[in-house]
């Protein structure tokens, strides 16, 4: 065979891209993240020059601090509500939303929006629409629900719970559209046989709906679990962390540990333990699911 | 699609009825979760009374005032936000987009031994959360000599998990490119690179507006690493920007509503334009 193209075009490898992606992947993640696990052991700061080893010492000071464990017990509240509303409740829109007109089409372009606002605008929005004369208790005055304006960012309790619902009401937009992808992969004739064995709406749910959107399933309940785990700016934006820290989540205290109270040292063994957490749930839960896909 | 209509086609005698319920029930759930998006919407249009007495009512007297003013900032906070935003999210998919298609192409050639284990590694950057990184991050670029710097920004953001999503999009997109296409291009005698450009990225372009819109929207739309990479000294993205207004004038809702109209309307826009590849990008970026 001829060969008419010059050598140097022609032995043009990849190589040298891939090395260049190779680089910078490891300068901002993996030695970030090595360098992350190293700090962990020091007390290093931006206000000194050196460091000093300290072993085990902001590991131990991690089981001690009351502001951690809040904060871990906050994540864990919001990443577990969050996950069951915005799966229960997006597969429910999903199924009332799989119709294949012009209005349900247009309901469903409607109902990501959520997900295509950043979180800073989303906290803004709510943040406007939970305040004493906001939207949501003037319609809750009307309809006579309650007396007096609810302060839903000024308890500890309630602020949590404004949190998750705010929260949720941008996974559920999410959820919505895995959950309608999925729905739409199902053959008809699973449901018509289910029909003529005389399965009603609840079995048809139970034994075709629930099986075939395992996959789907999986998918939407891993991302949510991820997202929520390093949530950040919602809370930034709609309390800051508070009223006293309540609302404070993992990630919005290693940022402060951080940046605001300069301990990198301690934030490094922080940062530690969301990565071992994160790790941790996405395996736990996805072998979960995988087996169940398979088992159903 | 046609297909999901007639699965739940009712049987009862009465279709157009419990159709018509059913519509209707489907519209009151969509505006109700819709509500804050809207109220939003409308009060960018709104003086400060209104949003006040009247959060949800349609803008009525319409004032075009709020984004004037939100415009005639001395300060110059949204021009200068749009610019920055769309300076960093260029720049970023610029360099994103043919580094992780060529890299996943590269991947895709390797023994599956060695894919294996580079795939392993490139999940590493989909797990990790942006926090546990960002302090090293910014350590790495005061090194550099790069800290408080669009480079700096451009560059972590490249480097980091918005890689690894991409080349797992494309590897993902290679698996059903047939082999044969490659082949025929290498017996033709050309090296890989050139294998790439003219036959790999023309090839794989639905994957490529998968990276492109989501990797766009989220660059955009990030708040943490621009907050602590560029830093107030630098000016400001358009999400920062409304951060720091927020600070700035906290009850002004007029004000911040005109702001966020601004800072939100491109990535609506865009979402409802490309909406198609959107949502087919979402399964297909996420069933891997």
């Amino acid at each position: 065979m001829r060969r008419r193209t010059p050598l140097s075009s022609r032995r043009l490898g990849l190589a040298p891209v891939a090395w260049i992606a190779f680089i910078l992947y490891g300068m901002f993640l993996l030695y970030p993240l090595v360098r992350s696990f190293l700090f962990s052991f020091t007390d290093r700061s931006p206000l000194q020059t050196d460091s000093d080893f300290v072993g085990l010492d902001n590991y131990r000071e991690l089981l001690s601090d009351d502001r951690l464990m809040d904060s871990l017990m906050f994540t864990g509240i919001v990443v577990v509500s969050v996950t069951v509303v915005a799966n229960a409740a997006g597969l429910l829109l999903a199924m009332i939303l799989n119709r294949s007109t012009a209005n349900y089409r247009v309901m469903r372009t409607l109902i990501f929006i959520p997900q295509v606002l950043s979180g800073v605008v989303v906290g803004f929005i709510w943040r406007s629409l939970l305040t004493q004369n906001g939207l949501l208790n003037q319609l809750l005055e009307q309809i006579g629900v309650i007396d007096e304006p609810v302060a839903w960012l000024g308890s500890s309790g309630l602020a949590t719970f404004s949190i998750c619902a705010v929260v949720s009401w941008v996974t559920i937009a999410f959820a919505t559209v895995v959950y309608t992808a999925s729905l739409q992969s199902v053959p008809r004739e699973l449901y018509e046989a289910a029909r003529m064995d005389g399965t009603g709406a609840f079995g048809r749910f139970r034994h075709v709906t629930l099986p075939m959107v395992a996959p789907g399933m999986t998918i939407s309940v891993v991302l949510c679990l991820i997202t929520t785990l390093k949530l950040y700016d919602v809370i930034a934006v709609l309390t800051g962390g508070g009223p006293a820290n309540s609302t404070e989540s993992t990630a919005l205290y290693l940022v402060n540990v951080a940046f605001t109270g300069n301990r990198f040292g301690y934030a490094s063994a922080i940062a530690m333990l969301l990565l071992a957490l994160t790790a941790v749930v996405s395996y736990v839960v996805t072998s979960l699911l995988r087996r169940r896909e398979v088992s159903l | 699609m046609s297909r999901s209509a007639s699965i739940h086609r009712p049987s009862a005698q009465r279709p157009s009825l419990r159709g018509g319920a059913r519509l209707t029930g489907a519209w009151a759930v969509t505006l109700v979760f819709v509500l804050p998006v809207y109220v939003a919407f409308v009060s960018a249009f709104k003086t400060q009374e209104q949003i006040l007495s009247n959060p949800a009512a349609p803008p009525a007297p319409f004032t075009f005032d709020n984004i004037t003013e939100a415009l005639q900032r001395p300060d110059n906070l949204v021009q200068a936000g749009l610019l920055n935003s769309i300076l960093v999210t260029v720049a970023t998919l610029v360099i994103v987009i043919p580094l992780s298609s060529a890299l996943a192409f590269y991947v895709s050639e390797r023994s599956p031994r060695i894919r294996g284990a580079l795939l392993a590694l490139f999940a590493l950057g989909l797990m990790v959360p942006p926090q546990v990184v960002l302090l090293p991050i910014v350590l790495q670029l005061q090194d550099l000599g790069l800290s408080n710097s669009y480079t700096g920004l451009i560059l972590s953001n490249v480097g980091g998990g918005y890689l690894s999503f991409a080349v797992f999009v494309y590897v993902g997109f290679l698996r059903s490119v047939p082999r044969e296409v490659i082949e025929a291009a290498r017996v033709d005698g050309a090296g890989d690179l050139r294998v790439w450009w003219r036959i790999i990225f023309p090839v794989v372009r639905p994957a490529t507006a998968t990276v492109g819109i989501f990797l766009g929207l989220w660059v955009w739309n990030d708040f943490l690493n621009p907050q602590f990479i560029l830093g107030p000294l630098q000016g400001q993205t358009i999400t920062t920007g409304i951060y720091v207004s927020l600070g700035a004038y906290s009850t002004d809702y007029s004000h911040l509503f005109a702001i966020m109209f601004l800072a939100a309307v491109i990535p609506v826009v865009g979402y409802l334009v490309s909406q198609r590849e959107f949502i087919h990008g979402l399964m297909s970026g996420a069933s891997r």
